[in-house]
């Protein structure tokens, strides 16, 4: 079996979905697998094949999505590609063999177990996109930047990104995803962009949340205040707010 | 009443007022779609957001307080009145719009929600929180939610500025009947309530109309397929036929001064709250009185709150009464129902049967009582029957229609469809089958899903005890 491997960037995969496609055709579609970046076991008998982005093979991908299959299709492997999943690529994979077959419906089959994986990633990347849309808290640095840090299971960064490029046009901001060192930038009233962090600007981000203010202090006053005692709940508060997302949520921080 | 210069600081009457605000339950963010404008600071999206969630689990969506916490109210049931001996402060606007404007900014609220107790009489006060709003949205350029309430008795004048400025405005109706409420706020009456409700109502179906929409608010979008809805066309209430319950002499709101001010009057509706638990109105009068109010009135949401006795009068429930937590959580249920899936009040209770069955969801407990509905063929069913079976909601039910063109559904793909078997096992059958040989008997399967039930209404029914399991370690063993 020929297993195809590839980065974990977006590029890179549809373009590792093509080659390991194209080997398919001769071999079989059983016979070729792709798997992200790193592969931590390599098996025995596999021929392991990296595969570098390649810009026409990419958009050759994504026509053809948009053309054989629709457009919906194209936005659920856009959001697969986010996924931390270990199978994402191969959901993919699986998803558009499927759906060259099919064409449009693909997207309805709810029956069709290879659909189904990808609606559930669908819904995890979406779903945890607004977990942070939520519970991102910006730390304002002397009332001129404000900076947040978050720390994602899937690459949501950019989802959140734009989410506050709508919210807040006029001032300067920055979200970091502190687990991929990746930051969305948005200068006041530009377009924001992504971009990944050196090492030594990643360092000195890293020390904007000790910055605080008043607000911050009122804010924690504000949110044990509005608690009704008598119907104190906390693992109704544990459901609704996970532990694993309170990490930079000033709330939750002791000081 | 005169302004008292307390010399609290920000801080400090940001506790006193938030402490103040924590028993009105609306809290939420949604129903308003608005994009974002350079320049200004905000949008709102229409799911609404949550941004944190306090101790007893509700959600922290908007920045709840009041413009001041004195009153010159009585009413029984409030922390906040006249006879309350207690710590009071009052917000100056700007305070109120910087704290509005940098929490915002730092993700902290998704807006403001602005109530009041009554300062000097109705108008005034209004006129107070109408100026912090016009003075948030232009000079601060917020454009992010509002939620105002209105206080009963105000002018229409500032009733109709309140409306532009807000995304939602609420009229608290406290109590569902006109008996208890002159029985525990002796200075509200439903007439008071009830008046301004319609005004706003009228008002939001013709500013509606007037920029093209349809004038009655979005509903699920569900609801559409469903013939027998609340919402249905036929059985929404006209303003003609409101005519008794509300005395509107005029029935649009017109602010005057408001100049340049091109706003939607009040998008995202508007709501009200009652107090469930501090007077002996059973569930069917509160979910009668539930859909009158969406039916009529057009409301957007009516929220519950369980009575917490904070204050001790004789008419009231004595104090350390725990709150009706778990009656509260049936009325949610029903209220769902009621919007979402197409029940109508008195297809859930009746006369005979004024409240909800403790052990029982209301869906469970209706289709106990309807078993000659079931079971459904998932395959072939309509979707308004699929609607009312227990653990299908309108996500899967919906799925269930897009899924069954291209195939036949087993129970696998039903789980993977977000279908709650254990409940919906019972009443569905799938290729001719049911998922386990169960008989179709009331009494059987009332005995299951209650034993399903169980631990959730346990949970809920005794959430502020401190009850655990006991174990070795609390004894120093291990």
């Amino acid at each position: 079996m020929k297993v195809f491997c590839c980065e974990d960037r977006f590029e890179d995969m549809l373009t590792c979905i093509y080659d390991a496609w194209s080997v398919a055709l001769t071999e079989g579609h059983e016979n070729v697998r792709v798997v992200r970046e790193p592969v931590l076991q390599q098996t025995l008998f596999d021929e392991y094949i990296h595969v570098e982005p390649d810009r026409d093979k990419l958009e050759k991908v994504i026509r053809s999505i948009k053309r054989q299959i629709s457009n919906q299709a194209y936005m659920y492997v856009f959001y697969a590609s986010l996924s931390s999943e270990e199978d994402a690529l191969q959901a993919i994979y699986n998803f558009l063999r499927v759906g060259f077959a099919v064409g449009g419906q693909v997207c309805s089959m709810y029956t069709n177990p290879h659909v189904m994986r990808m609606v559930e990633l669908k819904r995890r990347i979406g779903n945890e996109g607004h977990y942070f849309r939520e519970f991102a808290r910006f730390t304002s640095l002397d009332n001129k930047v404000y900076v947040c840090h978050i720390e994602p299971k899937n690459n949501v960064v950019m989802m959140v990104g734009n989410h506050f490029a709508d919210r807040m046009p006029s001032e300067h901001w920055m979200i970091i995803d502190d687990t991929r060192k990746l930051a969305v930038v948005h200068p006041k009233d530009e377009e924001n962009y992504l971009r990944y962090l050196t090492d030594t600007e990643f360092e000195s981000l890293s020390h904007s949340e000790d910055y605080s203010d008043k607000y911050t202090d009122m804010w924690k006053s504000f949110f044990d205040v509005i608690a009704i005692k008598e119907r104190k709940n906390i693992s109704c508060q544990r459901n609704m707010f996970p532990i694993w997302m309170r990490k930079h949520a000033v709330e939750f921080m002791d000081d | 009443m005169n302004e008292i210069l307390t010399g609290y600081t920000t801080q400090e009457k940001l506790e006193i007022l938030a402490d103040a605000a924590k028993y009105d339950v609306a809290c939420t963010s949604s129903g308003s779609d608005r994009r974002g404008k350079k320049g200004f600071l905000g949008n709102a999206s229409a799911c609404g957001i949550c941004h944190s969630f306090a101790a007893d689990g509700r959600c922290i969506s908007l920045l709840k307080i009041l413009m001041t916490n004195h009153c010159v109210y009585d009413c029984k049931y409030c922390a906040n009145r006249a006879s309350n001996d207690i710590p009071r402060a009052t917000f100056t606007p700007e305070e109120i719009c910087e704290l509005t404007i940098e929490f915002y900014k730092r993700n902290y609220i998704e807006g403001l929600f602005l109530s009041s107790g009554v300062l000097k009489n109705p108008t005034y006060t209004m006129e107070k929180m109408c100026e912090t709003l016009l003075l948030l949205r232009n000079k601060y350029c917020f454009n992010g939610y509002i939620h105002v309430k209105t206080i009963p008795g105000a002018s229409d004048e500032v009733l109709a500025a309140a409306g532009y400025l807000a995304d939602r405005i609420s009229v608290n109706l406290e109590l569902p009947t006109a008996e208890s409420l002159s029985k525990l706020a002796p200075n509200k009456s439903f007439q008071t309530i009830l008046d301004p409700m319609g005004k706003v109502s009228d008002t939001i179906a013709s500013h509606r109309a007037a920029i093209g929409k349809d004038p009655h608010m979005e509903r699920s979008s569900g609801n559409k397929y469903l013939q027998n809805s609340i919402f249905s066309k036929d059985r929404l209430v006209t303003k003609k036929e409101r005519g008794q319950l509300s005395v509107s002499g005029k029935n649009a709101l017109v602010p005057s001064g408001m100049g340049k001010l091109t706003r939607s009057f009040a998008p995202a509706g508007q709501s009200t709250q009652m107090i469930i638990g501090a007077t002996p109105e059973s569930d069917y009068t509160l979910i009668q009185t539930t859909q009158k109010l969406y039916q009529s009135y057009d409301l957007k949401r009516v929220f519950y709150s369980a009575y917490i006795p904070i204050n001790e009068d004789n008419v009231l429930p004595g104090l350390g009464t725990p709150p009706p937590l778990l009656r509260e959580h049936r009325l949610y249920q029903a209220d769902w129902l009621l919007r979402y899936y197409g029940f109508t009040a008195d297809e859930l209770l009746s006369e005979e049967k004024p409240n909800f069955n403790e052990q029982l969801d209301p869906k469970c407990d209706w289709a106990l009582r309807h078993l000659d509905y079931f079971p459904l063929d998932v395959q072939s069913a309509p979707y308004d029957l699929l609607l009312r079976v227990p653990g299908i909601g309108p996500k899967s039910a919906g799925r269930i229609m897009y899924a069954r063109r291209y195939g036949r559904l087993d129970f696998d793909s039903l789980k993977k469809m977000g279908v709650v078997l254990k409940r919906a096992h019972y009443f569905i059958i799938c290729n001719g089958k049911q998922m386990y040989n169960t008989p179709i008997e009331e009494r059987f399967i009332e005995r299951q899903l209650t034993d399903t039930n169980r631990r959730e209404n346990w949970k809920l029914a005794n959430s502020n005890s401190t009850y655990q399991q006991m174990s070795l370690f609390d004894y120093g063993i291990g």
